[in-house]
């Protein structure tokens, strides 16, 4: 998003001239000129100015307060709201909400609350580890792919083209059929097909970063690839990541949940958020159950609306211009 | 241009490759084969090497491959014992009512996504652009199976203005003759795409007002309403047109949670009961079947950019 | 008579986050019927904003305050917008600095001209793009009718350029103002398009606002002259009289900042001090006051107004300086107390032996198609066969216009790039022929100064780890020699020790510059290929940046290879001046030699091209200059490459590529079938750049 830019003439407020002091006689003579260095306190690098930016957005501050919550709410709430997720209890099979179920019970008997947290606790941990694992693996592909160039990027990328043409979707349908996945062989399944997208936008910012002038004079120093590659252009890369696997995290719940809602999720009795929705569908068409859809799908909701809020502040931060896929 | 229509087929071919190759490949990473799921668990090894040998499993991964293209090639996407049914006759059944949802969704999502993107560019920031933003951003969040459940409970069940169910015909002409079924699943279908078209509608024409050939228009006079729709809507589209290529895959997932949310008809519905029963001829033709589908759009999109802007069309 | 355009006391806000800018704070100025009116002044005085405050195109977050415009004794500043849009485009024709950016790449060129026509005129479009067509020949565009329908991306930069002015003077305005109408161009097409503009001026009778940073630009074509400064007019008053006597101290200032007036005595450049004031908390008093060599108490407490002996000569000043006499008496009492500021005369250092010597240099980057195979369907030939050497502690300035291979030249010698073909000796050593180890200890002889300084200095290191790298990379000293010499190198180019804590967006475009030299001067190099160093920077702070590197290659004794497409720059600071065309050298020889006897006719044309502060030498110019545009390096003119253009080719040109041979004094050579100036003695000619 574009913010008001200043007219291009302004120059950046300068501050009143302070005399520096020099031992003297290697001083150029208009040493007077280079008083206005930037105002005095403390030197403000590229991290602490994205905090700003970023602090200045209200929405990603609640985004981030969300997040905080509902981590809160599914680690440690077990803790002090327990109840049973393992064995069924048919005799509380939908039961309303009530003082013993705050949210009800689901059609296994299942409190609804301790569910929620159970389930969060996975669609959470998939989530971020699915897109931890595919971004860091197409960042490194694209960043390897952006620096070798030529015709290896050439190849490397085609692969990309034809993982970003895949239906996404039936292609895991396909695997968890495969796979009766458990937690972890969902994070496996989530990010094996969803690495091209971070690949391409890394390889695409490494291309850019190889031809800045600041890893060229690396060069003329006599440095090699390796420091330009970890010195300079992964430093100044983890931007674009950092808010990539933002993104991811919002994308990978919601595959998570989708999977889940289809019946091919994590196998019972584990569960995740949309697990739990997976029955609703039956149970809305024939009553008032609205107990049994409302809080997953709102958690769903909130918590991706909250990764995308911080993703978004934090493109601004970087000031990045990345399209999503 | 036909140089770069040239080039760009020959990408188009390149990722095919790539594509069925991984597909096929995925084949065989059914436990046991595919054999082993086709006929369950209680198979014993003789009838598996039978069927292998009857189905060619037992060839060299290429063979399988070669012969698999030959047959694509032919329209022959392979016979589901299931169903007792050849899979392109279920393509043939389920594809047209897939492309109805399909359609109707992705024309109104554009309807209203690309003037209401425009007009939240122009008035940015205010009272409007931000209940507008909200909207979008619970399109990015909520699942869109979970549109659908809310649909369903606010219309179908709680107020019974639409039913909850898509039209239950066979054919195209029966789909049709029953809008008001086609309500729901269609607005579900198009929720997310228009989140996405009015936010990448919304940057897309932002950044075009910035730009140095907007305040050349203005000093030449133009309103700005001129502005916005004869200078730069048309820059914004071209942004937007190679979007719709990239998010093709998109198109196809919606497809499949609208169409089992409401138990719609379409190829998507018929894609899922193949996932459930393990029926992989089904599976494996529909993927071929929508990766050309994204592949063959991915490249007319890319030759409509080119058409749209003259700095691709005329190198 | 009254004006054709009249502002009286504008003033111009702009909302930005941090405050608001007062871009424009009481500007009044005036534009009578025909006349070109100069503004002149550095980057952020707000000639810029005063021009889209005329137009009523102020970016986002910009108003009009205060203050009035009156365009043919109607006012135009209260009205509404439907009225404005009426001015603009039909009253006034507006022209921007990147003709590029500035047209919309998805229409053609035709119906971004019949557009004006048609928002103003009742007529159809056939009239409205036969009129496009009539303007475009007006403008000097051939074959207007055919190039019409072609896009903006189809065009070079001239022609873009002549297609922005033939769309801002479609319907005949009766005032145009030309926003830096020439600061993207080369100086041969900047030559023509002012030459345009001045033309079309007198031909169709209109009043033109010229808005420009560069004082050569404004004195051959402006009738009267607005210097300004942090959104004011500091002075104002008739071409002449201005060049001749500037009153105010800065824009004495700004002349004596300039290179081309010390270029033959070669005394240091007076630069001004500090930065331009914060125009979100502007100071009290006289705005030039704190860098004022003049200023007293009174400066500082109260706002001088324009004024002066005439009205046709105003300046807003206490002390303004004197009339003709910048004497030798007025400077001396200055410098008693600022005596580092006194211009001294500098001789150029001695020259040494060849550190450097470069044999048949060639580059050529191919083209390639295809996105796995990568056929190869061209060469773009970059550098084609260059020689030269360059001696101990001198400089040699190698200079051309943009394109011409001389940045390929400079990043060939610090190892940006490879050549294709051809030998690098540095101290007599074959650079190619080293690897490793001893490779990294080579790159250290010779080091890069580059243009953008934003760009060259990583965004996430402090200054400190900027200017440490070198010694890390080549692993020379203890920490703390490092930090010492960090220190002593920050000294040297006039920083202060803070500034290691500092990162690189807090500093201004010429304390960057400086950065970027201090880290060139860690590893104690004895060559630096310096590529546009002062291009992106002010008159003033430019002067800063130039005096500084002359004043370490004497402490140092460094040698600077000098790339600029600025002829004056070049000239002020080089020992010997090379001139490029199309990859190949075609001049070079001793500053004075190749500036006032040229003998290749490029390069008599590039010097008649490149605006001077002097407006008698610029009206006494002839009109020629160079025409045409650079041709392209994919498929160079056979024979010699400045045939296409050259005034004086003949069929041998295009035939027989003429070599480099010595012309009037010895080590001046210039590759030209019909130089300007006689050969020299063959026996003279020593081989001082051609072994």
């Amino acid at each position: 998003m574009s913010m008001i830019t200043p007219p291009p003439e302004f120059p950046h407020a300068t501050a009143a001239p302070k005399e520096p002091s020099h031992p003297a006689g290697m001083l150029a003579p208009e040493r007077a000129a280079e008083l206005g260095l930037a105002p005095p306190g403390k030197p403000r690098g590229l991290a602490r100015r994205a905090w700003e930016v970023f602090t200045e957005n209200k929405l990603a501050l609640a985004g981030l307060a969300f997040l905080i919550f509902i981590v809160l709410f599914c680690f440690v709430g077990p803790l002090f709201y327990r109840t049973n997720q393992v064995n069924t209890d048919l005799s509380q099979y939908l039961c309303r909400p009530s003082g013993e179920h705050l949210l009800g019970c689901n059609d296994l008997g299942y409190d609804q609350l301790g569910r929620l947290m159970v389930g969060g606790q996975t669609s959470l941990e998939v989530g971020v580890a699915a897109a931890l694992m595919a971004v860091l693996f197409g960042a490194l592909y694209g960043a390897l792919s952006g620096f070798a160039g030529g015709a290896v990027d050439a190849v490397l990328m085609r692969v990309v083209d034809a993982g970003l043409s895949l239906p996404y979707l039936m292609v895991i349908i396909i695997l968890s059929v495969i796979f009766h996945p458990n937690p972890a062989t969902m994070v496996f399944i989530i990010a094996v097909f969803y690495w091209f997208g971070p690949a391409r936008l890394v390889r695409g910012e490494t291309l850019t970063l190889r031809t800045r002038e600041y890893v060229q004079a690396v060069k003329v120093l006599g440095g090699g690839q390796l420091r330009s590659v970890t010195r300079h252009i992964l430093p100044n890369a983890i931007g674009v990541i950092i808010v990539q696997a933002t993104f991811a995290v919002a994308d990978s719940i919601l595959i998570l949940s989708g999977l889940g809602f289809l019946g091919l999720g994590v196998s019972p009795p584990a569960t995740d958020w949309g697990s739990m929705l997976s029955g609703g569908l039956n149970y809305i068409q024939s009553g008032n159950y609205s107990w049994l859809i409302y809080p997953p799908g709102i958690c769903i909701i909130l918590t991706c609306i909250s990764f995308n809020f911080i993703g978004d502040a934090l493109r601004d931060a970087f000031e990045t211009r990345l399209q999503r896929r | 241009m036909v140089g770069y229509l040239i080039r760009r087929t020959g990408q188009a071919i390149i990722v095919l490759f790539i594509v069925t190759v991984s597909t096929l490949a995925l084949v065989h990473l059914f436990p046991g084969g595919p054999v082993h799921a086709l006929l369950g668990p209680r198979a014993t090894p003789q009838q598996i090497a039978y069927y292998n040998q009857l189905y060619g499993f037992d060839k060299p991964f290429y063979e399988q491959y070669i012969k698999w293209i030959g047959q694509l090639l032919h329209g022959n996407f392979g016979f589901s014992d299931k169903l007792n049914q050849s899979v392109a006759s279920l393509i043939a059944q389920d594809l047209p009512k897939t492309v109805i949802l399909v359609g109707l969704g992705t024309v109104i999502s554009l309807t209203f996504g690309i003037p209401l993107g425009v007009y939240q560019a122009v008035r940015r920031y205010t009272l409007g652009d931000y209940v507008l933003t909200g909207i979008s951003f619970l399109g990015y969040a909520t699942p869109t199976f979970f549109v659908g459940l809310l649909l369903v409970d606010w219309f179908a069940v709680q107020t019974r203005i639409f039913p909850p169910f898509a039209p239950q015909a066979s054919t195209v002409a029966g789909i049709l003759a029953n809008p008001r079924a086609l309500v729901l699943p269609v607005f579900t279908y198009a929720f997310l795409l228009y989140a996405l078209w009015s936010r990448y509608m919304r940057s897309s024409v932002m950044d075009n007002l910035v730009q140095d050939y907007v305040r050349t228009a203005r000093a030449k006079g133009a309103s700005e309403r001129r502005v916005i729709w004869g200078h730069v809507f048309r820059n914004s589209l071209v942004s937007i047109v190679t979007l719709l290529g990239l998010l093709l895959p998109t198109l196809v997932a919606g497809a499949i949670f609208t169409e089992v949310v409401f138990n719609y008809p379409g190829m998507g519905l018929a894609f899922y009961t193949a996932a459930l029963n393990v029926d992989y001829q089904v599976l494996l033709g529909f993927t071929v079947l929508a990766t050309l589908a994204v592949v063959i759009g991915n490249t007319l999109a890319d030759i409509g950019y080119a058409i749209l802007d003259p700095r691709v069309r005329y190198s | 008579m009254t004006a054709l355009l009249q502002v009286e006391d504008l003033r111009t806000h702009i909302q930005l986050k941090e405050g608001v800018v007062h871009a424009v704070d009481g500007v009044t100025l005036h534009v009578d019927q025909g006349e070109t009116l100069g503004v002149v002044g550095e980057s952020g005085c707000g000639k810029t904003m005063t021009a889209l405050s005329i137009m009523n195109l102020l970016p986002v977050g910009g108003r009009i305050v205060g203050g009035s415009i009156t365009l043919g004794g109607r006012t135009i500043s209260d009205l509404d917008d439907e009225a404005m849009r009426d001015v603009r485009g039909n009253e006034i024709g507006m022209i921007f600095q990147d003709p590029l950016t500035s047209l919309n790449p998805s229409h053609t060129v035709g119906a971004q001209i019949a557009e004006t026509v048609l928002l103003h005129r009742g007529v159809t479009r056939k009239e409205a793009t036969s009129r496009a067509v009539e303007v475009l020949e007006l403008v000097g565009l051939p074959r207007a009718r055919e190039r019409i329908h072609e896009y903006p991306h189809q065009f070079s930069g001239g022609m873009r350029q002549r297609v922005m002015i033939a769309m801002a003077l479609a319907c005949q305005p009766k005032l145009l103002i030309a926003d830096e109408p020439t600061t993207a161009l080369d100086v041969t097409i900047q030559k023509q398009i002012l030459e345009l503009i001045d033309d079309l001026r007198r031909r169709l009778g209109m009043a033109v606002i010229l808005v420009t940073h560069d004082l050569g630009v404004i004195a051959g074509r402006a009738d009267r002259v607005a210097v300004m400064y942090a959104g004011r007019i500091v002075e104002t008053s008739p071409t002449g009289a201005l060049y001749d006597n500037p009153r105010h101290p800065y824009t004495e200032a700004l002349f004596q900042a300039l290179p081309e007036n010390a270029a033959e005595t070669r005394e240091r450049l007076y630069s001004i001090l500090g930065a331009p004031p914060d125009l979100v908390h502007p100071p009290d008093g006289c705005r030039f006051a704190p860098r004022c060599r003049y200023a007293a108490d009174r400066c500082r407490a109260e706002d001088p107004v324009l004024s002066g002996e005439s009205t046709a000569h105003t300046y807003a000043c206490f002390f303004p300086v004197s009339a003709g006499e910048k004497t030798e008496a007025d400077r001396l009492v200055v410098a008693g107390t600022e005596q580092e500021q006194e211009p001294q005369a500098v001789t150029l250092p001695p020259v040494g032996e060849v550190v450097l010597s470069a044999r048949d240099l060639v580059k050529e980057f191919p083209v390639t198609r295809g996105a796995v195979l990568q056929r190869k369907v061209g060469m773009v030939s970059a550098v084609a066969g260059m020689s030269f050497d360059i001696r101990r502690g001198e400089t040699l300035g190698l200079v051309g216009e943009s394109g011409c291979g001389k940045t390929t030249v400079g990043r060939m010698l610090v190892g940006l790039e490879k050549p294709t073909a051809g030998v690098i000796r540095f101290s007599g050593k074959d650079m190619a022929k080293s690897s490793g180890r001893q490779y990294r200890r080579e790159r250290r002889e010779i080091q890069y100064m580059f243009q953008d300084s934003y760009a060259s200095l990583d965004p996430r290191m402090r200054a400190g780890s900027i200017l440490r790298e070198p010694m890390i990379v080549q692993r020379v000293g203890s920490r703390k020699q490092q930090l010492a010499k960090v220190k002593e190198m920050l000294g040297r180019v006039g920083l202060p020790e803070s500034a290691m804590d500092r990162y690189p967006h807090e500093f201004s475009g010429g304390q960057r510059q400086r950065l970027g030299f201090a880290r060139a001067l860690m590893l104690d190099p004895q060559l630096i290929v310096a590529d546009e160093p002062v291009s992106a920077l002010d008159v003033s702070i430019q002067a800063q940046v130039l005096n500084m590197m002359r004043d370490l290659q004497q402490q140092l004794r460094l040698t600077y290879l000098f790339i600029s497409h600025d002829l004056s720059v070049v000239r002020y600071l080089s020992n010997h001046i090379g001139v490029m065309y199309l990859g190949k050298l075609v001049e070079i020889g001793t500053a004075d030699e190749v500036y006032l006897r040229p003998a290749h006719p490029y390069t008599k044309g590039l010097i008649e091209s490149a605006p001077t502060a002097d407006p008698e030498a610029e009206r006494a110019k002839t009109h020629e200059g160079i025409s045409g545009e650079l041709p392209s390096a994919l498929h160079p003119p056979s024979g010699c490459r400045f045939r296409t253009r050259c005034p004086l080719a003949q069929e041998i040109c295009a035939t027989v590529e003429p070599e480099l041979k010595p012309y009037g004094l010895p080590n001046h050579l210039a590759a030209c079938h019909f130089a300007l100036q006689p050969p020299a003695e063959v026996l003279a000619a020593t081989t001082e750049h051609v072994p």
